[in-house]
């Protein structure tokens, strides 16, 4: 990546661990506009981790994180503000409806026009049936289509996806690929993280796979295959699989436990 | 378009300062400004006072919710009406007024103290709020776990909870109590009964009552805060409570200056209203922006602990209960709620201890004894079960092969094993505070068998959610009638046992008049009626509770896991 291009993100050295248990190892990463990024990893690989030290949820051990000029740890507000958020499994606040939550996100940020934009993403995400249901009484799809539709009515230009389709009904999973598809064209850029491996060759231009904190490989979906014929499942499997016999290997030799 | 990614490993690691701009850019957006100041504050306030009525209405139903701020109201006019009898003024009382009526000064301390303890009891929104933080990607989400994602910050979102719940139980609880007080003085003027107070002082009483749920709830609020930010506060805080209570205790300062809704209801105490909330409110304010933006949800391992507990469980048997009681235990162990929750379970028994000496040390005319005190200690069980039904969700055990009443029973199990011993010290403490080692052994008798009872009746009558039963109307009404009726038996019956400290004088009266030396005192036959009657109440509290758990099966046996 030249110097010259405009990240939107940037971090540096960014690591976490909680006590001796490593997280994150220290990484570096730099993303410019108009990229579909990919983080995919097994469970439990760091991915939720890195995406919520990049969006102020948590702050770094090590490291700092920049995005759109904003310091993530210094402030965080500012940063949600302009950022959109689809955390893995989060849902909206129990006992709000969906149409007073998307009120409630939409003048944190001091979005103009709030009315007809709720409106808008009530009617895009169907839920316009479940206007006066609370969300605790959603399905858990209908709960995740509040939490994209709180990330999108302000319509970010920067978006991180954390596992952003789960519980979502196919028909719902294609609109909103579409929708990302195409605010990728417009200039958006996406920051996803999942363990499906469809998505990244259905969506992303580039891709890291993490595991165990550490980024194992990273490029295009197709620079990351060693032959035509390998698919990208093979692709997973030689680098995560390799270190989960690794740990596993470890794990027998025997961890110390602390109480 | 580029990305570049690659990670080091974290022993490679040099310490670097990040103190500058990494150059990223926000590529020539607009970016929004996000809410501050009173713009988030109002904002947040008012889905927060929605969130609260709709939880409290999603548990107790619109009818229940509407009759608890009536059922409290109604009690007030019951005691407006019974005022004239504690003041002295009622045709009931005889000539010696003064040693069996209380003064205004007293009867406004014992209007305040409780209110404070009940605040102090409610505040402590810092923990409130972590627990929230980390429950968030559980069943339930709340406005206060908000911050984590949207831009909004902790203190602003913990000082508008602050004011919500001030606002709510403003509205649901003092705003009733003063309306019964309002009927109990219209009633003088439909029908023969009278009391001594008056329309003008009702104002006053309202905004002394919320300066006081204003005070404990910040006070309670900055604690929390303190404790929570760990090292050297966690340390000091409560030494700087016991510290406060100390002082307090002894008399050193005067009431007025540590219940400043008691200085606000004095003569020409009225213009501290003001100053007094302010400064409340401030405190919260301070207390507010102390909460970190911590949304870390700390990864430690863990030993073992949940097959050594089973382990030692074996007297429970080999169903379910040993396996739940077992997974409760856990529970309370890793989520660091047993310190808390004996905290809160200890300090009324301290309350009620320091209320012993105070009326072993007043000489209070009424035959007080430690058989008086022994249903109270029993009685605040209530407060350990409802943190115990509040440490997990219980969602998951829908899709397991158990029931709620199990899960119930399990819970009602841990209370024992977690609680007696200290009902029990607190009982030996004040035997011998009191000095009446004799009636101790019946004393732990009535204990436990109140404490069993009112467990079980919670138990029995809210299930796994007492936190939201306690507004709804109609469970509270039969709690109160389940409550009530064996505590003052107890209590009354507790008279009949008499002063105790009068054996002390046997050996006197002997002295005096040799062999014709008799309890004048008191009568023995009713004495022994008296003791009979405990016992069989006793007996009987614990039959009941026998039979709520039986019944457990019938009232929650088709009920979900929900808390």
């Amino acid at each position: 990546m030249s110097d010259s291009e405009e990240s939107l993100v940037v971090a540096k050295d960014l690591g976490k661990r909680y006590g001796d248990f490593i997280a994150l190892h220290p990484l570096n990463v730099k993303v410019s506009s108009g990229e579909f990024f990919g983080v995919f990893g097994p469970n439990g690989a760091g991915k939720s981790t890195f995406i919520k030290l990049l969006t102020g949820q948590l702050r770094p051990s090590i490291g700092a994180v920049e995005v759109l000029g904003i310091n993530a740890a210094k402030s965080p507000q500012k940063l949600k503000a302009n950022i959109g958020i689809v955390p893995e499994s989060e849902s909206p606040p129990s006992y709000l409806t969906p149409g007073e939550f998307l009120q409630f996100v939409g003048k944190l940020r001091g979005i103009e026009d709030l009315d007809s934009k709720v409106k808008y993403w009530m009617d895009w995400f169907g839920l316009q049936e479940k206007s006066d249901t609370m969300c605790k009484d959603l399905s858990k799809g209908q709960r995740q289509k509040v939490m994209l539709a709180s990330a999108f009515i302000h319509e970010p230009k920067l978006l991180f996806l954390d596992e952003p389709f789960a519980n979502l009904d196919p028909i719902y999973q294609r609109k909103c690929r579409q929708w990302l598809l195409d605010m990728v064209k417009k200039g958006g850029t996406i920051f996803l993280c999942s363990h499906v491996l469809e998505m990244a060759e259905r969506m992303c231009n580039r891709m890291a796979i993490i595991n165990h904190g550490k980024v194992l490989a990273a490029g295009t979906v197709k620079g990351l295959k060693e032959s035509d014929e390998e698919t990208l499942e093979d692709v997973f499997i030689r680098l995560v699989g390799h270190s989960i016999e690794e740990a596993e290997r470890l794990s027998d030799e025997g961890v110390n436990e602390e109480e | 378009m580029s990305v570049s990614i690659q990670s080091s490993d974290w022993s490679d690691y040099s310490e670097q300062s990040h103190s500058n701009a990494l150059g990223s850019t926000n590529a020539g957006m607009k970016l929004n400004t996000p809410l501050v100041g009173w713009a988030a504050f109002s904002a947040t306030f008012r889905v927060m006072f929605v969130e609260e009525f709709r939880e409290n209405l999603d548990f107790a139903k619109k009818r229940r919710i509407l009759l608890f701020p009536l059922l409290v109201a109604l009690v007030t006019m019951v005691a407006t009406i019974g005022l004239q009898f504690l003041v002295g003024e009622g045709a009931a009382q005889g000539a010696d007024t003064d040693s069996n009526s209380f003064t205004w000064d007293e009867l406004r301390f014992a209007l305040h103290l409780p209110l404070l303890f009940f605040s102090l009891g409610m505040g402590s929104f810092a923990f409130l709020g972590r627990e929230k933080v980390l429950a968030r990607t559980g069943t339930k989400n709340y406005l206060l776990a908000s911050p984590a994602l949207q831009p909004l910050t902790n203190p602003t979102a913990h000082f508008a909870y602050y004011v919500k719940d001030l606002t709510y139980y403003v509205m649901l609880i003092l705003t009733p109590v003063i309306s019964g007080m309002a009927i109990g003085i219209l009633l003088e003027s439909f029908t023969d009964v009278s009391t001594p107070l008056e329309y003008s002082s009702l104002p006053r009483t309202w905004v002394a009552m919320s300066v006081t749920l204003a005070q404990g709830l910040a006070f309670s609020f900055i604690a929390s805060s303190l404790w929570l930010l760990g090292g050297w506060f966690s340390r000091l805080t409560p030494f700087f409570v016991v510290a406060i209570g100390t002082v307090i205790g002894l008399g050193l300062l005067p009431r007025q200056y540590f219940l400043w809704g008691l200085a606000t209801q004095q003569p020409d105490g009225l213009i501290l209203a003001i100053p007094a909330l302010l400064a409340s409110i401030c405190l919260a304010w301070i207390a507010s922006q102390l909460v970190l933006d911590d949304f870390e949800v700390k990864v430690v391992s863990k030993k073992e602990i949940f097959l050594p507990a089973w382990a030692r469980l074996r007297f429970l048997g080999n169903g379910p209960l040993r396996l739940l009681v077992a997974k409760e235990a856990v529970d309370l162990i890793r989520s660091g709620s047993l310190k808390k929750m004996i905290v809160s379970y200890s300090v009324p028994l301290i309350v009620l201890l320091m209320m012993a000496w105070l009326v072993d040390f007043a000489e209070a005319p009424i035959p007080i004894n430690l058989l008086s005190y022994a249903p109270f200690l029993g009685f605040f069980g209530f407060n350990f079960y409802s943190w115990l039904t509040a440490l997990d969700s219980p969602e998951h055990m829908n899709g397991l092969p158990l029931s709620v009443p199990q899960l119930i029973r399990a819970k009602v199990t841990v209370y024992f094993l977690a609680t007696t011993w200290i009902s029990v010290i607190f009982l030996c403490l004040m035997a011998w505070r009191l000095d009446e080692w004799a009636v101790l052994p019946v004393g732990l008798i009535v204990m436990i068998a109140n404490s069993i009872y009112i467990v079980c009746l919670t138990a029995f009558l809210m299930g796994l959610a007492p936190n939201k039963a306690i507004f709804d109307a109609k469970i509270m009404t039969w709690f109160w009638i389940g409550t009530v009726i064996p505590l003052l038996s107890l209590f009354l019956l507790s008279f009949t046992q008499g002063d105790v400290s009068f054996y002390e004088n046997w050996a006197d009266q002997v002295q005096d008049k040799g062999l014709q030396a008799e309890a004048v005192d008191f009568d023995n036959e009713k004495m022994a009626t008296g003791f009979k009657g405990i016992l069989a109440v006793s007996a009987g509290l614990v039959a009941a509770a026998i039979l709520l758990m039986k019944l457990l099966d019938r009232k929650w046996g088709r009920a979900e896991f929900n808390n």
